[in-house]
């Protein structure tokens, strides 16, 4: 027998200028996509606060998927990720600038900055009229949105810090007791539940509320499936660049290759319940539902349909086979476009819903529900993402990044004394 | 072999095996002669098989309506026993698929019982839709086939047909894949059998030879198959929820319940596979290769399709108030506080807070507990179909065609039937086939062996025949005859004289452990033997005090104190 025992490589990552520059430009071209889309945005600024809703929740939710997952792998004793389960923790850390952006959201909404377009329930004049609104308004309340906003992200920051802190206090006090691995699986399992309950709830209010008449019971799976294949992504990509910086070299084609297998996996994952949600509404016909894709699939038929062709069709067909999942080319193409095509995804969840209460709310004069000329006429930023979205999502990437890189550099790469770091050096698939 | 296994992880495999072990332990179950237990357990199951199949010819020759049904209850306890048998058939492809993906070693314990159980459970799940037809002769209008009825199809747009397809696909993967996995186990009783059996398990063992290229054809099998049947832990109770969820009726009609439907048939499966697998061990005596860490895994399984359940529950509890639809509030009103109050209920404590406890590790490490949640979440999951069928229907849009529904006892006859089937069938596997899957337990041995974990290299075997023979002064091999010692027949003097003991001075110094040692390591099956007395009686003998030996062995039996 005779295990062998490889040295862990203990290195730190430290910020180049060049990385810093590039990404210092990548918010750069967000704040100033950002601005000018304040400049040409209608007198209620839809444009604007939906394009920072979907990306701020777009990169909220890699975080906090990034964090879910890490406590997944912990209570699972998934033992291959111990030398790049420190990515997962940095990403987290991105939970306190998320806190930030999502409560300033929900501080917009609470003061009804603008004119409260984003969303139909935050107008109390339609809330007065309007009978399914009224119903809802014990939960979809502006208090309660801005409360739920800060607990809610709040709790993952503290659980985001609390595996952190117990990681990096690993490295310099770790026992061969596995001390702090074991307060680890007591902390990560408590997270899973809380983790499962708070998403939905979450989601519920800054999506699935955009379009406020409407309801699916599969609705937070089905975007958190969302926000996971984005994570997957993000990590895939992440590792790779940093492999090309010549840091986690001991992180080997088959560790690539499982993440290429998760996001094969989830891709599908995402479709079933992309199919089970849009197949039962349809199926059924129930009035109160079908207005949901009835309107995205006619006045957004690129989007409807580009959904699934890049989330599904693409990495199933080019993920499938074994090599594609090693190789950096293949593997890192099918990563930005699955990346790409679930912020899509999300932008498709956003816009039709805010276009409409914005339609709704401008002609609020003209009686409940009547379509203003010109509501089905092709708007950039709303039909299709322009440059100044492609412009928002990059500036959010940035900082994302950004946040990502400055707390990964802060630790070594590798927690050297993590109970599974030897498998993790000698994994095999 | 020579991956690091991190120290952390207990061993999965206790008593410090040996392959040899493995193989006696594991095979030993297919060629002793039943005990008592499992005739009594058999005669039993066999009686309710025969009750069932007695109801079941009474609902074919009356018609129908010896059941409780009515026009506004359509479905009641057939399609919750369908659903609740089908559900419960999604662990074993769940361990044998998406945990052999997931790398999971401690699949290989259970994995063989959980696959036979799924197979058992499909079975009983199949009869419910064929006879709750009513004109079971009717039944082959399911499937499409070139017929008389000139251009009448089956109709292709109803949820319950692909529920034919899908279950019967599902049936046959698993199936196969449980028979791939018995092809090398079968080769191993074969290779210890005689006569007629022999022939049997050579025939069932495809003339399995464990060659290299066997096996690498065998591990690809596996592995495509897992594939396979991966999607269909999903397809099937998918489908099975589509049932429900393609209709208009409030309360069945929510996009949640694919996922939710496949992670309580997992939750489900989980249950069952914990209460059979707790009875198997004890009675069996696996507890070396079922151990703790097995059940403690299980447990953890529960917990978390549990929680899945439970925020599935409370998700569609929450937006049927949510959606503002008068007719959804009222079904989520009617299941919580109308007058099947008591399943709904049952069915929120069963299978939300119960699973609770097993956040705590000693609760899951708690065999008894285990078993009695085992059984609480299958009534837990009994009640949730009734929930969802019975009582969602008996309240109805109409208020005048309100209902109330009570099973007649063919119904419940029927349900009893349904056990009948499914331990007769468990009860002959475990006769007929190693209850765990002997070649991937060998495979997991050098990482989890406890001899092995944690990195350990485990200590040499103590060489334990004297190292010289007993020479007479004339060069001859001095031997006695062993059998004179109770406990030692001719083919154990055979096994010590091979290991070099052949004189009774010889076995009087030799140690008990020695003594076992031997006994495990020779061809044959000597569990029934044991040598702790063996050293004193041929103490006795060697001194050639036959009378004291005589009343020695008066008290022991069979060689035991």
């Amino acid at each position: 027998m005779g295990a062998t025992h490889t040295q862990v490589k203990i290195e730190n990552f430290s910020m180049t200028k060049g990385l810093t520059t590039t990404l210092m430009v990548m918010i750069g071209i967000g704040v100033f996509s950002m601005g000018w889309t304040w400049m040409v945005d209608d007198e209620a600024h839809t444009r604007f606060w939906t394009n920072f809703l979907h990306n701020a929740s777009f990169v909220t939710g890699i975080s906090f998927t990034a964090l879910f997952f890490l406590c997944v792998c912990i209570t699972a004793w998934a033992g291959w990720v111990s030398l790049f389960k420190r990515m997962w923790e940095a990403m987290a850390q991105f939970l306190l600038p998320a806190f930030v952006l999502m409560g300033l959201l929900a501080l917009v909404v609470y003061f009804g900055l603008g004119h409260n377009t984003l969303y139909h329930w935050a107008d109390a004049k339609s809330v007065e009229t309007d009978k399914i609104l009224n119903g809802k308004s014990p939960f979809l309340n502006k208090n309660w949105y801005l409360f739920a906003t800060l607990i809610i992200v709040g709790t993952w920051y503290f659980f985001a810090r609390k595996m952190r802190s117990l990681s990096i206090d690993e490295d310099a006090n770790g026992t061969m007791e596995f001390k702090h691995h074991h307060k680890m699986r007591v902390w990560a399992p408590a997270f899973l539940p809380i983790a499962g309950f708070s998403s939905a709830a979450i989601i519920w209010q800054w999506i699935m509320s955009l379009d406020a008449h409407w309801y699916s019971t599969m609705f937070a799976w089905y975007s958190g499936a969302s926000w996971f294949v984005s994570m997957i992504c993000t990590t895939i990509l992440v590792l790779l660049y940093l492999k090309s910086r010549g840091y986690y070299s001991q992180v080997s084609d088959e560790h690539i290759h499982d993440l290429g297998k998760f996001l094969f996996a989830f891709s599908i994952f995402w479709t079933y319940l992309w199919f089970s949600q849009f197949m039962l509404i349809w199926y059924a016909n129930v009035g109160e539902e079908t207005g949901y894709f009835l309107i995205r699939m006619q006045e957004y038929p690129v989007l409807f349909w580009a959904n699934l062709a890049i989330n599904f069709i693409l990495p199933f067909f080019v993920l499938m086979r074994n090599s594609t999942k090693r190789k950096i080319g293949s593997l890192t193409f099918a990563a930005v476009m699955v990346l790409f095509g679930h912020w899509l995804d999300f932008f498709l969840m956003i816009k039709p819903g805010a276009l409409h209460t914005a339609h709704e709310l401008a002609h609020h004069g003209d009686g409940h529900g009547a379509h203003a000329e010109g509501a089905h006429a092709f708007m950039t930023g709303f039909h299709l993402p322009g440059f100044l979205e492609i412009g928002t999502f990059i500036g959010f990437m940035g900082l994302f990044l950004l946040v990502f890189f400055m707390a990964l550099a802060k630790a070594p790469l590798t927690p050297k004394n993590d109970p599974y770091i030897q498998e993790s050096l000698h994994h095999h698939v | 072999m020579s991956s690091p296994v991190s120290a952390i992880r207990p061993p999965l495999i206790t008593g410090n095996k040996s392959y040899h072990d493995i193989t006696e332990d594991l095979v030993v179950g297919t060629e002793r002669t039943p005990s008592a237990t499992w005739v009594i357990g058999f005669i039993i199951a066999v009686s309710l098989l025969g009750f069932g199949v007695f109801c079941i010819i009474w609902t074919i020759w009356h018609g129908i309506g010896t059941w409780n049904l009515n026009r506004t209850i359509g479905w009641g306890w057939d399609i919750t026993n369908f659903v609740w048998w089908v559900g419960i058939g999604h662990a074993g492809t769940l361990i044998s698929a998406i945990l052999l993906l997931f790398r999971q070693k401690w699949r290989t314990g259970v994995n063989r019982a959980a696959e036979a159980m799924t197979i058992f459970a499909v079975m009983c799940a199949g009869l419910f839709p064929l006879i709750h037809m009513g004109r079971i002769w009717m039944a082959m209008f399911i499937f499409p086939y070139v017929n008389t009825r000139g251009p009448l199809w089956p109709n292709f747009n109803s949820p319950l047909l692909w529920d034919v397809f899908a279950i019967s696909t599902y049936f046959t993967v698993s199936l196969l894949f449980w028979y791939t996995g018995l092809v090398p186990d079968f080769a191993t009783v074969r290779d210890r059998a005689k006569g007629f059996r022999r022939k049997i398990y050579s025939f069932l063992s495809f003339g399995w030879t464990g060659s290299a290229k066997h096996w690498q054809r065998w591990e690809s099998l596996s592995l495509i198959l897992a594939g396979i049947a991966t999607p269909l832990v999903l397809s099937v109770h998918t489908i099975v929820s589509f049932d429900f969820a393609t209709s208009v009726i409030p309360g069945w009609h929510t996009t949640i319940f694919p996922p939710y439907f496949v992670a309580g048939a997992i939750f489900s499966g989980f249950a069952m596979v914990q209460t059979l697998m707790i009875i198997t061990r004890k009675i069996m005596k696996l507890e070396d290769y079922i151990t703790i860490e097995h059940i403690e895994s299980m447990n953890k399984v529960i917990v978390a399709t549990g929680m899945i359940v439970g925020v599935a529950y409370l998700t569609e509890l929450f937006i049927s108030w949510y959606s503002g639809y008068v007719y959804e509030q009222f079904a989520f009103f009617n299941r919580a506080l109308g007058p099947y109050y008591w399943s709904y209920f049952g069915m929120m404590f069963c299978n939300v807070i119960s699973p609770l406890f097993f956040f705590s590790k000693k609760l899951r490490r708690n065999i008894a507990f285990t078993f009695f949640m085992s059984i609480l979440i299958n009534i837990g999951m009994w009640f949730e179909r009734f929930v969802i069928i019975a009582t969602t229907l008996a309240r109805d849009y109409l208020p005048s065609s309100w209902s109330f529904y009570v099973p007649t006892w063919v119904e419940i006859g029927i349900y009893l039937g349904t056990f009948g089937l499914f331990f007769t069938c468990y009860l002959i596997f475990v006769r007929v086939a190693p209850v765990v899957a002997i070649a991937e337990i060998k495979s997991i041995l050098k990482s989890s062996g406890d001899q092995y974990a944690g990195g350990k290299t485990p200590p040499k075997r103590e060489k334990i025949a004297p190292k010289v023979k007993a020479v007479a002064s004339t060069g001859e091999l001095i031997t006695d005859d062993l059998k004179k010692i109770e406990g030692i027949g001719p083919k154990v003097e055979q096994a010590l004289n091979a290991a070099g003991i052949s004189t009774f001075s010889q076995l009087a110094e030799a140690k008990v452990d020695a003594l076992q040692s031997i006994l495990d390591n020779a061809e044959g099956n000597f569990r029934g033997n044991s040598p702790e007395s063996w050293a004193a009686q041929a103490a006795i003998a060697d001194k050639g005090d036959w009378d004291a030996l005589k009343k020695l062995q008066d008290d022991l039996d069979g060689g035991r104190y």
